[in-house]
């Protein structure tokens, strides 16, 4: 539909809605492409540059140093997959559990499910910082004190609530005559899950999906605290490397951002398509 | 794709789980050893080598495991849970200086005393247990120290028009103005973050002005009002934008040269002769001095000094006597004087151990020592005095204070309300 | 669908997963919260029991009213000035114009940005010295203008959360993807009755996601508002004077003072607040006669 507009004339209000549209388009580009040469700037400062001459200024003399300190961080390659591996995994078993009871709470009625929409609901409110006091006594009980089982269990558990909620809102959506046709075509409770509601839900699960996996990725509190072993320890650990109270080595900290940053966006990029088809090709909507 | 991405998995599953089983020998003792004294902390380098080096002469026998933790915030979210629900690691280093008495009663911690007692105890410095121990038992060692007293730069200074560092608060602030004259901060502050430079500002005020027993009737006592005073007084004389500024701040601004007082503890003097931080070839080191603490007008102090304990080592309580003598047996070597000597000379710190300091040490951290050894009595640094709530409410308070939403008598108010649990 | 017998069996077992984990993880862990929040208790020493007296400092508290107050307007501005920009350039780019992938891949950008970088650089900008907000204000010849903006009372909160509005690449894509699914034959239809731009927009494209992906951004966005925690913490710490403060902040700092129960007392009001705001929300969106109406009809379709 786009193509067939270019070449119509174009009214002078037209002109002004296409020139607002760019700088729109623009504006929200620089504010975002921003942070991320800053960062690539001030990674290449020394620490005097980046303390005491101005945070903008470009750095007399790139130090790439500072990427060799990052990376001779023990293990940064080994944290970024643990991350990934990490993210992954609980991401997968998360939505797979979430799209089974938003399946259940989205088409069923039956007692209880009030309750069980509020309960969901309100777990995502839960301020979890309030939660380490338990969640450590859970780990350590269920014998998963420093395992890659515990932070899958406990990352996997943290976004049941939020995926339940995204993937749910979608499900509402869905007309219910197409599930009775299924019914009515002898489709039982499974044949309706997989034929016909998963399909059509794609986009809230890929949503829900991308953020679990983000909030995996930039979790820390749970990752330091229920993790002892430098092997199972994930980036975010690594990128506090060179940060201390008392003495911060800013630069090579902002090395080891720019090292970890790279491949999500990579990953990102690649799976984009992915990503996005898998959103869009379920139904036509209307 | 999908199967390619379903085995790749699989793979990284299966290499994982394997991963998460470390193999030890049987009967090796493993001593786990969570530590913030890694990364960038000065004291990262010798500590590695300690530990490794603890390893190979127990090898086989005894096995120190350390898990590097060096974001102090998150390091201690972790103990507190793992000392409230009866798990803390093996050895520890603890900083809250005034939980240090509630952890000693818990009876959470190794009793150290008979060892202390078979002569260990003689490597510390005298009385450095007092004010730890329960009961007269002591679990929690104090180890490393600071001490906080003003390094000014001298090229600075004379530019202000001053040929000595004001002996008193009155010269202080007669300085202050002529350095706001030659277009020079006096000093850093900073009431962001966690407001640390203020905060040492505040101790060092309250010490001149309260003396040795300010702390003996908490906050009430009328010198926390009249420092109060003093500290919104010195926020005319440092850089714009001292209310929300963290330490980078005030670091950038004294490496710029454009700050002349500089405060903070001993860890710091390392960068002073950084070749990074040196402007046309001069180290900064070479351009300062240290000073001690001026003295306040009618104020009680005379000659005292500002200390902390930097860290605390504890160990968890050991069912197995072996292993305990093990955890010992790791504590004596961290703490033994020819150790602490390398360490103190390596990261710039200051220990509650008696050792001989090595000939190779920097003039500036010998001049502080001697300001140490000079000072007539000590008090602690306010975060070590009051309980956490104190440091927390700090910056807040201070805030609040400077931008006029409370008076002094406010400041010190918005501090008792928190600490008054 | 009410559940046919056949159903009951898969469908417990459907649910029971996510009922095992909420059990364990959520149900559990807040029934400790609620018993700490009536607990003087310091982590180490024996607590003892003051029921409400938690609740009862908490609302004498200044700062953590301040702290209600600032998340009340986070979850506000989130959900309807950050979500509504956010639909804005989905779209604009789900029209298409040049380049929209590469748009589309950098508005995501931030997400994947670690925070202390974001914060460090907004520190930054908004620094009273070498600041760019300031430079830009004295250049353009407003430098009586410039001032600490995030060391004064006035500027502090605003700046703390203009800067974050602006970032919508996350609520952008999920509509993005939303709109793609809308039949284009609407929008062929439209443009032949000579419908604008603007129009299709408000005609079509809003009303089709409103219930779907709409909803789920100002939700979500809001939620996470009343959650807020990590940009203030590292931008400002809550500071000056408390006036950046908020709920979580001001529960994770009674934590490092070990003051357990007033912690998870205000951890049991963030979650009180959050599900009424929740309910209110659905109420905009779905709104009463809708939904009765909605439910009228299923139960017309179960007969």
């Amino acid at each position: 539909m786009t193509e067939s507009r270019v070449h119509h004339k174009l009214s002078p209000k037209e002109v002004v809605l296409a020139v607002l549209r760019w700088i729109l388009i623009i504006f929200f580009a620089l504010y975002t492409l921003f942070p991320l040469v800053w960062l690539v700037i001030s990674s290449l400062k020394t620490n005097f540059e980046f303390l005491a001459l101005s945070p903008f200024a470009l750095p007399a003399k790139p130090q790439w140093q500072n990427y060799v300190n990052a990376l001779s961080v023990a293990g940064l390659g080994r944290m970024l997959l643990n991350s990934v591996f990490v993210g992954l995994v609980a991401t997968i078993f998360n939505v797979i559990v979430a799209s089974m009871s938003a399946y259940c709470i989205s088409r069923f009625r039956f007692k209880g499910r009030e309750s069980i929409y509020t309960l969901f609901t309100a777990g995502i409110l839960v301020p979890l910082n309030a939660l380490m006091v338990p969640y450590f006594v859970i780990i350590n009980r269920l014998g998963l004190y420093n395992t890659y089982g515990g932070m899958i269990l406990l990352y996997c558990a943290i976004g049941i609530p939020m995926s339940t909620f995204l993937i749910r809102g979608l499900m509402d959506s869905i007309p219910l005559d197409l599930e009775e046709a299924a019914y009515i075509d002898g489709c039982g409770f499974f044949g309706r899950f997989f034929y016909v509601i998963l399909p059509l839900s794609r986009t809230g699960i890929v949503t829900a999906a991308t953020f679990e996996f983000l909030t995996c990725w930039n979790e820390f509190v749970f990752a330091n605290l229920i993790v002892s072993s430098e092997k199972l320890r994930t980036i975010q650990v690594g990128i506090r490397y060179f940060t201390n109270q008392f003495s911060t080595d800013y630069v090579s900290m902002y090395a080891a951002i720019v090292i970890s940053i790279v491949p999500s966006i990579l990953g990102y990029i690649l799976f984009q398509e992915q990503i996005i088809s898998g959103m869009t090709s379920g139904a036509v909507k209307g | 794709m999908k199967k390619t991405i379903a085995l790749l998995l699989t793979l990284v599953m299966v290499f994982g789980l394997a991963a998460s089983f470390p193999a030890y020998a049987d009967d090796e003792i493993v001593i786990n050893f969570p530590s913030i004294w890694v990364g960038t902390d000065s004291k990262a380098a010798y500590m590695a080598k300690l530990v490794e080096d603890f390893n190979a002469e127990n090898a086989g026998s005894i096995k120190v495991v350390v898990e590097e933790q060096t974001d102090y915030q998150a390091y201690r979210d972790k103990i507190r849970t793992t000392i409230t629900t009866g798990s803390a690691p093996d050895v520890c280093i603890l900083d809250t200086t005034f939980d240090i008495k509630a952890y000693a009663e818990s009876g959470k911690f190794m009793d150290l005393t008979p060892y202390l007692n078979e002569g260990w105890g003689a490597n510390f410095t005298d009385g450095a247990f007092d004010a730890w121990s329960a009961d007269g038992k002591v679990s929690i060692l104090p180890f490393e120290s600071a001490v906080f007293t003003p390094i000014y730069n001298t090229k600075l200074l004379t530019q202000c028009g001053w040929d000595h560092f004001p002996a008193t608060y009155d010269e202080f602030f007669q300085f202050c103005k002529d350095a706001k004259a030659a277009g020079l901060n006096a000093m850093g502050q900073m009431a962001g973050d966690n407001a640390w430079s203020s905060m040492l500002w505040y101790s060092l005020l309250v010490e001149a002005i309260g003396g040795k027993d300010v702390y003996a009737d908490g906050l009430d006592n009328p010198a926390f009002v009249k420092a109060a005073e003093a500290l919104k007084e010195m926020y005319a004389y440092t850089f714009d934008g001292a209310v929300s500024a963290t330490a980078g701040d005030v670091n950038g601004h004294f490496l710029n040269r454009d700050t002349v007082v500089y405060l903070n503890g001993p860890w710091w003097i390392a960068n002073f002769y950084k070749e990074d931080n040196a402007v046309d070839g001069v180290l900064l080191a070479d351009d300062c001095e240290v000073a001690v603490n001026p003295s306040f007008e009618g104020g009680l102090g005379d000659k005292g000094l500002v200390t902390t304990v930097q860290g605390f080592l504890a160990a968890a309580k050991q069912d197995d006597p072996a292993k305990e003598a093990a955890v010992v047996k790791f504590l004596q070597y961290i703490t033994d004087p020819a150790h602490v000597s390398e360490l103190a000379l390596s990261s710039g710190a200051m220990f509650f151990v008696k050792y001989t300091p090595s000939p190779d040490t920097s003039v500036i951290s010998q001049k502080v020592t001697e300001v140490a050894n000079n000072a007539a009595y000590t008090i602690l640094h306010v975060n070590g005095a009051f309980p956490t709530a104190f440091s927390t409410e700090f910056p807040a308070a201070v805030s609040s204070l400077i931008l006029d939403q409370v008076d002094a008598q406010g400041f010190v108010d918005m501090l008792k309300d928190a600490i008054d649990e | 669908m009410k559940p046919t017998r056949s159903d009951r069996g898969p469908l417990a077992a459907f649910l029971s997963p996510a009922l095992v984990i909420m059990l364990t993880f959520f149900v559990l862990p807040v029934i400790y919260v609620v018993v700490v929040s009536m607990l003087k208790w310091n982590g180490i020493s024996a607590p003892t029991v003051v029921w409400f007296q938690n609740f009862e400092k908490l609302f004498r508290d200044k700062s953590f009213i301040r702290s209600v107050t600032n998340n009340i307007i986070w979850a506000l501005v989130a959900g309807f000035i950050q979500v509504p920009l956010a639909m804005l350039m989905a779209i604009i780019l789900s029209r298409k114009p040049r380049g929209w992938k590469f748009f589309r891949t950098v508005y995501f950008f931030p997400q994947v940005i670690s925070g202390i970088a974001l914060a460090t650089l907004w520190r930054a900008i908004y620094s009273a010295d070498t600041g760019l907000l300031n430079g830009l204000l004295r250049a353009i010849g407003l430098g009586h203008l410039a001032r600490d903006w995030l060391g004064t009372v006035e500027t502090a909160f605003p700046a703390v959360l203009i800067y974050w509005v602006f970032y919508v690449g996350y609520y952008m894509v999920i509509m993005m993807a939303d709109i793609t699914t809308i039949d284009t034959a609407y929008y062929e239809a439209a443009t032949i009755d000579g419908a604008s731009d603007f129009q299709q927009a408000i005609y079509i494209t809003i009303p089709l996601i409103k219930k779907t992906s709409l909803l789920t951004c100002v939700t979500l966005a809001s939620v996470l508002g009343l959650r807020q925690f990590e940009q203030v913490y590292m931008l400002t710490n809550g500071g000056p004077a408390n006036t950046t403060n908020t709920m979580v902040l001001y529960m994770y700092k009674k934590m490092q003072d070990s003051n357990y129960g007033r912690a998870s007392a205000s951890a049991v009001i963030l979650i009180l607040v959050g599900v009424i705001f929740i309910v209110c929300i659905r109420a905009i969106f779905t709104g009463r006669n809708e939904e009765a109406a909605a439910a009228r009809k299923r139960r017309r379709e179960m007969k």
